[in-house]
């Protein structure tokens, strides 16, 4: 008997760069040579034939100093920055026995549609992620008037139970964003990603800039909903503590590389790649 | 016969020719705004360019022409951009839409329904209805390749939480065969309806933005709206012309000074030629 696979998302050989290339640039960059720019073209080698898969409910840690390329990842991951080479295979959670998609074959519209409809994004900084002008409210309804709710007293409901999910005070739905505290816009952007009740959510650095009891609720927040609706997730983090409290499997990047990958307690317990044990050991 | 001391239609013929192209562009894909070079005009830009650009890129000379403006014919404008294209085109003219074949326009829509054969020149000072939230053009032009209207659905949901109703009185987002987000140009709500699977075809100009867009006939134009909160045209109740007591148009006040010199408020139809069409019958 045929076995479904259970995977909702692989990434195959996901590859982006800043530049034309040269023939130099593959021998020249790399976790090796300790840079990800080529001396002899200035390519800009951000993410190199990156590849992992996540199962329904999965938490995926990706963790990397500055200019790792685990932002660029994000990005191709969001469909809102092409990649060079490779793919992005989606297969439904709800219907596995579905055939698969290649994300990036689709074309800008379907690509638009499939953003609104199955992913959600939570930036690190909410200005990204918000449209400041709009009420919280309507950040959370764009999600919703997207997916073609038309009734203004069920998008209100709706946002209201999504602003109540995620520990906000729904009296406050018709105020600006502006109005509001970092760790609060943080989890207006949690709302908003939900909305949609997306297949996979994408967490860049949710918890940088916010104090340790305001981290300590977000992240309370990011495993309550995992745990709940077992959304898919992706976590970008330079924060090793945030990605051990999240994430079942960590990827480890460097200079557009992933130089380790595997569970997050092994990973952090017994790191084998020289950079991972440099990280572990800054991080104790 | 009318003598030209000018190029038939004033512009030469290849920039007509590439307002025609830039037409049949815009017919094909009912709401898209398709560039064109907008060619300098001697009224200003802002004035109707775009309009007068299309209409003398389409007029020929067994045309029958209408300028209007504000529902008036004989508005300062109307009566310069009719005397400019007759003066170098020599078409007939006309005030009965009836009669029109071309009706350049601002503002209104005939209050009587357009046949197949009339073709209706929008005047649009004011091109995307995404600027309103999105002020940058090329990210603008990016959210209607990927019809990403988004953003326009929370201005309006915006508007019924913060107003309790759609405050939007003129230029009326509305969405085009079921694709693409279009400006309605200062057309009132009154007129909006009346794009809907037309019979006559549609041309929308802008002279300053370099813009042209179309309404195909028998195309499907909706206003944005909720299923709770839905799209209404102006509601005047009790109010009817002053002149032909028209109750079912849409009415325009005037200040008007008495013999005795005081001065009163008059509603009359906007549209002037349905109006004095209304009042030549017994």
């Amino acid at each position: 008997m045929k076995s479904i696979p259970t995977w909702v998302l692989r990434v195959d050989g996901l590859t982006r760069r800043f530049g034309v290339g040269c023939p130099r640039c593959t021998d020249s960059v790399g976790p090796a040579h300790e840079r990800s720019q080529c001396p002899w073209c200035a390519t800009v080698h951000a993410c190199t034939a990156a590849s992992f898969t996540l199962a329904r409910g999965e938490v995926l840690g990706i963790v990397g100093e500055s200019g790792s390329g685990k932002s660029t990842l994000l990005q191709m991951l969001n469909l809102t920055s092409p990649a060079d080479a490779g793919a992005i295979w989606y297969r439904e959670p709800t219907d596995p026995a579905a055939p698969p998609i290649d994300l990036l074959r689709l074309d800008r519209y379907a690509m638009r549609q499939f953003r609104n409809d199955r992913l959600g994004i939570v930036h690190q900084r909410p200005e990204l992620g918000l449209e400041m002008r709009f009420s919280v409210g309507g950040n959370v309804a764009e999600k919703l008037l997207l997916a073609r709710w038309r009734n203004v007293a069920a998008i209100r409901e709706r946002a209201a139970s999504l602003m109540h999910q995620t520990e906000l005070p729904v009296e406050r739905i018709d105020d600006a964003p502006p109005t509001f505290s970092g760790g609060m816009l943080q989890r207006v952007q949690i709302a908003r990603a939900l909305a949609s009740r997306p297949a996979l959510l994408l967490l860049d650095e949710v918890t940088s800039g916010l104090d340790l009891s305001v981290q300590a609720r977000v992240l309370d927040l990011i495993r309550r909903i995992q745990w709940e609706q077992q959304v898919t997730m992706v976590l970008v983090s330079h924060d090793l503590g945030v990605i051990k409290q999240l994430a079942r499997r960590t990827i480890v990047m460097k200079h557009g590389h992933i130089v380790e990958a595997g569970l997050t307690d092994q990973i952090l317990e017994d790191p084998q790649h020289p950079y991972t044990q440099l990280l572990v050991s800054s991080a104790l | 016969m009318h003598e030209l001391h000018y190029t038939y239609g004033l512009i030469d013929e290849d920039s007509k020719r590439e307002v025609r192209r830039a037409l049949l562009k815009a017919v094909a894909l009912p709401g898209h705004q398709v560039p064109f070079a907008s060619r300098d005009l001697p009224i200003a830009r802002g004035w109707g360019t775009g309009g007068l650009q299309i209409t003398l890129a389409l007029i020929a000379p067994e045309d029958v022409l209408k300028v209007i403006d504000q529902g008036d014919d004989e508005s300062v404008n109307a009566v310069n951009l009719r005397r400019l294209i007759a003066q170098t085109t020599g078409v007939s003219l006309t005030a009965v839409t009836a009669d029109a074949t071309v009706i350049q326009t601002r503002h209104r829509i005939p209050e009587e329904r357009l046949r197949a054969d009339q073709i209706l020149v929008l005047q649009v000072p004011m091109v995307d209805p995404l600027r309103w939230v999105e002020p940058n053009l090329e990210r603008a032009t990016v959210m209607h390749g990927e019809a990403d209207y988004g953003r326009m659905w929370v201005y309006m949901y915006e508007s019924v939480v913060r107003a309790g109703d759609l405050r939007i009185a003129t230029q009326y987002p509305v969405i085009v065969a079921d694709r693409y987000l279009m400006d309605t140009t200062p057309i009132p709500r009154w007129d909006v309806p009346k794009l809907h699977q037309a019979d006559a075809l549609f041309l929308f100009g802008a002279g300053r933005e370099k813009r042209i867009y179309a309404v195909p006939p028998h195309t499907s134009v909706a206003p944005l709206e909720f299923e709770d909160v839905p799209f209404r045209v102006e509601y005047t109740p009790g109010q009817r012309c002053a002149r032909c007591g028209c109750g079912d148009s849409f009415l325009t006040s005037h200040a008007v000074s008495d013999a005795d010199g005081a001065t009163r408020w008059v509603t009359t139809c906007s549209d002037t030629s349905f109006c004095a069409a209304r009042q030549a019958v017994p």
